[in-house]
């Protein structure tokens, strides 16, 4: 469990699911009626805590996109990125359950014949989850300013 | 497996994740009440959602006039799609009326009325047009779980002129 393996496996894992996240969350900052319309469209959330939705998720996205990558306070981030992935996971599977065929939202506001949402779009949303969990469960050392923070107190201890 | 992490380093991480989610909520307030293309925070009108319905279209074979009554083994419910008024200026012996709408989803009452018919299969007919009124109840009656639904092609004039030049609807 402890070894040192893990950080170097999960450095590039994490900067890949981070620079997912830093796209995701430039157009819907950019644009959030078009983010917010994406949310009412999955018709799961009421109509006063869409916009709130619309507002402030794409800032969680961006923090624990540039957290994860530079590796400060890389657990929290990953905690939050595997939360955000089971909330959006939610969202699809009960969109596709009800038959609603429409676009997913998760990047940039496109057409539902650009972007439909499918049982693919689970798949790869579920490898998405898997990465920050690895990240939670594994990563004890990360590479990166926790990494080096740790280090500096093991050595002012010895 | 969660154990590598003991519960004061799971609170720590709990802290943080909470800390930074209202720090950026805070961020995305702020932003969003000083930049000029914010949004309400509470919406207060629905949101004009457009996503095509679920399709309640189902799948129904065509058969010809002369299959009417005999598309399998069993017994046959005929189903006259047409108008009330053209049902009742003529209608095939024996079939019920269940005028279809294109705007209108075939009523609860109709379907019961097809489903505890006791039928082993269920033929419609329409006004022959194009789309068919009958084609498409059929297909609606499919899409609801009603089973082993066919429909005449040609319609209601299909089968007067089959009947008109001899050929057995029976």
């Amino acid at each position: 469990m402890d070894w040192k393996g893990h950080g170097w496996i999960a450095l590039p894992i994490r900067l890949y699911i981070g620079a997912v996240f830093l796209v995701a969350c430039w157009h819907k900052i950019l644009h959030p009626e078009s983010f917010a319309m994406d949310v009412a469209t999955y018709q799961i959330l009421p109509l006063g805590l869409v916009n709130l939705m619309a507002i402030v998720l794409p800032w969680i996205e961006l923090a624990c996109g540039l957290l994860i990558i530079i590796g400060w306070r890389t657990r929290a981030a990953a905690l939050l990125i595997a939360g955000m992935m089971a909330v959006f996971l939610t969202a699809i599977i009960v969109a596709l359950a009800r038959g609603l065929e429409m676009s997913c939202g998760c990047f940039a506001s496109q057409s539902m014949a650009e972007d439909p949402i499918s049982w693919r779009t689970v798949l790869r949303d579920l490898g998405w989850l898997a990465i920050p969990l690895y990240v939670l469960v594994f990563d004890r050392n990360p590479v990166g300013i926790d990494g080096l923070v740790a280090r500096l107190k093991r050595r002012k201890k010895t | 497996m969660m154990n590598s992490l003991n519960k004061r380093e799971w609170l720590v991480v709990l802290r943080d994740s909470v800390a930074l989610t209202a720090l950026c909520a805070a961020a995305a307030l702020l932003v969003n009440a000083v930049r000029p293309d914010g949004i309400p925070v509470i919406e207060k009108k629905e949101y004009q959602i457009y996503v095509p319905c679920p399709e309640t279209l189902g799948k129904a074979e065509g058969v010809s006039p002369s299959q009417l009554r005999s598309p399998g083994a069993g017994k046959v419910l005929i189903v006259d799609g047409r108008s009330r008024e053209a049902f009742d200026a003529w209608h095939v012996p024996g079939a019920v009326s269940i005028p279809f709408d294109y705007l209108m989803p075939v009523s609860a009452d109709d379907l019961n009325r097809v489903a505890s018919s006791g039928a082993a299969a269920v033929v419609v007919y329409g006004d022959g047009e194009d789309p068919d009124s009958g084609e498409e109840l059929a297909r609606e009656l499919a899409g609801n779980g009603i089973r082993n639904v066919r429909f005449v092609k040609g319609g209601a004039p299909a089968i007067q002129k089959a009947g008109k030049g001899g050929a057995g609807l029976e």
